[in-house]
């Protein structure tokens, strides 16, 4: 892994250097649980059901994650490798490419490949989803072929942005709602055990909490200078999206804020010299080379905000709602929809929405956009919001161009070039403001 | 070409000439609405005197403005298709319907209306998933889209219009049925090639012009000259919008007699009829969500159950081999490959995995690769 670019400079915090032992000890209890019976279930992230599998005491192993995590410590390349040899194709999503070659070799071998982490535990059900991606359920539909454990997805709905909230709110919320039960009753088939839906209503209630704090604590990235690094919002997102529900995760976000709260009222801030406060607005990080981030920040640069995995917009729990899943299925169309009437009125996506209100609110300079090659849902579109942004804030977009995963189509000499001139750019862009 | 051939010469005429014929119509005050996938609810546009327009690329000329506008790692289907739009080719449309059935049809429509603004754009949210509750999901959307339909023609679509509608496309749908069985016969009597051009055609046409157009060709399968014509090995193509007769024509130049297939813009989009029952609405959400074997849907069960259908193509139409033929960057059809090649192997077909440009500028590569499969086939 290319990952040693500048460290020196960085001013991490505290929190972010916590995730890691989170990660590790994630995986050590998805094992131990394994081993004890406790049913064990692949995910997929944003399907909105993680407070369910808490509240039934499955385990879920987030596949995405352990794509992610091969990537960072460079050791995706034989699973890559395993899973074109089998003869899926080089441009589908990196992480499934990782997580296909990973089980693939498990099937073949008998037992599964021990790194990083021990590995992936055997799942006693896969869980997908059509949140976002159409990998998210054709990943596992594939996987299916290589394990004989049963296979349950959802849909999850995004409401489209042309319409009026009003007239399709009750529908997609009964959809919605009606997905949600039916992976309950897959799941109380499955393990034998039932749902207590006011285990999952305390639960939803710890998880609301847990974003709540994360979301105060981005809002104190507003300050000037930046108070965490660009690789830090990329590890603090992790107790969040696959933790969600534990005390442990609701105190990790309550100690990010008042680290983040305590350095920026001591001016604390990421490099000596912040000079371009640049917004990560399209496409997942590289985590093969996270290192870049680094370079940014040895030149001046910080990223307050990013748009691959930022906070759960805002959402107050309305007491009039006693069942849980009636509950989520709510909170899952409020929250895909909390900027879609300010994006109907104005500029019409709720992507390029989203990159219009950080831009003032975070001081932002430049726009950094990473195109992943196997990632279409991530990646299609970013040239229209550079376009589309265009109309309203004349800022300079900088494209890099790889993968979340597989190192062989990126060049650090390149990017570092790209990174250089933008800075230029942004230079003018900022001396002409 | 046989002598008895008016159906098939007018096809390949309305495919060639599908531009200027659409411009046509629309210079005529005929309403062209483009859409994308087989999960375009197009009964709904024929109740109301609309045109659906099914929208295509160009597999002849490379991607020229689209570059620009769009990113690398999108199919170059969609690439081809907005790169005629930002051309001026699609200037004669009306309007833009997109079903959410991929990742590439969820973004397409704000790239489009950015760069090409058209009088009017619907976007339908299709579920992923199977079941009652999808099925009324969909109705719900559904009634939307046709209300939105309704507005913009200024009158209402009556529950008579509809069934009508309905009938004539299910007519559509029975009548590529009939032409399909006459693939059975070995050599059988009509060509993968001509069915593809008919195909080709019936996508920018009127559907009452598309049955007529079907009952001509029917009549000229049966009354053909015999022909003495060599057995060929039998070949099954599977992949997405392969919307060229280009391609099934190389296959057939490369020795092979294309009988089946399970494309997109073949049988995935016809084979099985609306199933109209009193709530016209919900029929055809019905029909959408459960009767399209497209891998952007999920089903449950076993996985391989999911393939079972193509096991039945194959059996029935006879078939010796089949060519996955699959544009780069289609996820949902790259994620289903490796899978089905291996269960159509175990059942004993070869399969020739093919992943490709949508562009077929040069044939030469791909002309060998086909070639070398048939060869196996014997
Ligand atoms: S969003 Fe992209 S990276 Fe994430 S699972 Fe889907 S295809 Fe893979
Ligand atoms: S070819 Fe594949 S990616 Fe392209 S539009 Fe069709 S289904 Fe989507």
């Amino acid at each position: 892994m290319a990952d040693n670019t500048d460290r020196k400079k960085e001013n991490r915090t505290q929190s972010a250097r916590n995730v890691r032992p989170l990660v590790e000890s994630m995986y050590l209890r998805a094992h131990q649980a394994r081993e004890r019976g406790q049913k064990v279930a692949y995910c997929m992230v944003m399907s909105q059901y993680d407070e369910i599998l808490a509240a039934m005491d499955i385990v879920p192993v987030w596949t995405e994650n352990y794509g992610g995590l091969c990537a960072a410590l460079g050791t995706a390349q034989p699973f890559l490798e395993k899973a074109e040899a089998e003869g899926y194709s080089n441009l589908i999503c990196g992480y499934a490419r990782t997580g296909l070659g990973f089980d693939i070799l498990r099937a073949e071998n008998g037992e599964a490949p021990q790194t990083p982490d021990g590995g992936m535990p055997m799942p006693d059900m896969l869980l997908g989803s059509s949140i976002g991606c159409d990998t998210r359920f054709k990943w596992y539909q594939a996987l299916g072929h290589y394990m004989d454990v049963p296979i349950y997805c959802i849909d999850v709905i995004v409401p489209p942005v042309t319409r009026n909230l009003y007239e399709i709110k009750d529908f997609y919320v009964k959809y919605q709602a009606e997905q949600l039960r039916g992976l309950v009753e897959f799941l109380e088939k499955t393990t034998g055990c039932q749902l207590d839906p006011d285990r999952l209503m305390s639960i939803i209630h710890r998880a609301e909490e847990a974003r709540h704090w994360w979301w105060e604590a981005q809002q104190l990235c507003r300050a000037i200078p930046a108070p965490m690094t660009a690789r830090d919002h990329f590890n603090i997102f992790v107790p969040h999206h696959f933790m969600i529900g534990e005390e442990a995760t609701l105190d990790f976000y309550k100690e990010l804020y008042q680290e983040l709260k305590d350095r920026v009222d001591s001016g604390i801030g990421v490099v000596d010299n912040e000079r371009y406060r640049l917004l990560f607005a399209g496409g997942l990080p590289p985590w093969h080379s996270m290192g870049i981030f680094s370079y940014f920040g040895s030149l001046g640069a910080v990223f307050p905000a990013q748009l691959a995995y930022p906070p759960p917009d805002p959402f107050i729990i309305p007491d009039n709602i006693n069942d849980p899943i009636e509950l989520m299925a709510l909170r899952s169309f409020e929250r895909f929809t909390y900027r879609w009437e300010q994006a109907h009125r104005g500029c019409g996506d709720f992507w390029v929405q989203h990159i219009l209100e950080l831009v003032p609110e975070f001081n932002i300079d430049g726009l950094v956009m990473h195109g992943v090659m196997s990632c279409r849902a991530t990646s299609m579109g970013q040239i229209y919001y550079q376009n589309a942004v265009q109309k309203y804030a004349k800022l300079k977009t900088l494209f890099i161009g790889s993968d979340i995963v597989d190192i062989r189509t990126y060049s650090e000499a390149q990017t570092k070039i790209q990174i250089d001139t933008f800075l230029e750019t942004v230079e003018t862009y900022k001396s002409n403001k | 070409m046989t002598i008895s051939s008016r159906g098939l010469e007018r096809a390949w005429e309305l495919y060639q000439d599908r531009l200027p014929y659409a411009r046509m119509m629309a210079s005529q005050g005929k309403k062209i609405i483009g859409y994308f996938c087989c999960y375009t609810p197009v009964e709904l546009m024929t109740a109301l005197d609309l045109v659906p327009y099914r929208i295509g690329g160009r597999t002849d000329e490379p991607v020229k403005e689209a570059d620009a506008y769009l990113e690398t790692c999108v199919c170059s289907y969609v690439r081809s298709a907005f790169d005629m739009a930002i051309c001026g080719e699609y200037d004669f449309l009306h309007g833009l319907v997109v079903p959410h059935t991929c990742d590439a049809m969820w973004r397409i429509l704000n790239i489009w209306k950015l760069h090409k603004p058209l009088d009017y754009t619907y976007f339908i949210e299709v579920p992923h998933m199977v079941g009652p509750s999808s099925c009324h999901f969909l109705e719900q959307e559904l009634k939307l889209f046709k209300n939105s339909l309704e507005q913009l023609v200024g009158r209402k679509i009556t529950d008579e219009a509809l069934r009508d509608a309905i009938d004539t496309h299910n007519r559509a749908r029975a009548l590529l049925q009939e032409i399909y069985q006459y693939r059975k016969a070995d050599p059988p009597l009509i060509s993968g090639t001509e069915i593809a051009r008919v195909l080709a055609a019936g996508r920018g046409i009127p559907v009452e012009e598309f049955n007529e157009l079907l009952l001509q060709v029917i009549h000229d399968i049966r009354t053909r000259e015999s022909e003495s014509r060599r057995k060929k090995p039998r070949v099954l193509i599977y992949g997405g919008e392969v919307d060229d007769p280009a391609i099934i024509e190389l296959i057939e130049e490369c020795g092979a007699a294309v009988v089946m297939d399970d494309l997109c813009t073949g049988s995935r989009s016809f084979w099985e009829p609306v199933n109209l029952k009193e709530n016209a609405m919900e029929s055809l959400a019905a029909h959408y969500v459960e009767d399209i074997r497209c891998p952007r849907t999920f089903r449950p069960g076993k996985p391989e159950e999911r393939f079972l259908y193509l096991l039945d193509f194959a059996r029935d139409f006879n078939v010796q081999g089949i060519i996955l033929y699959l544009y780069r960057f289609c996820d949902g059809h790259a994620l289903e490959a490796p899978g089905l090649k291996a269960y159509l192997n175990r059942k004993g077909f070869p399969v020739l995995h093919l992943e490709e440009e949508y562009t077929l500028l040069t044939k030469g590569q791909l002309r060998t690769r086909f070639q070398a499969f048939i060869e196996t086939l014997g």
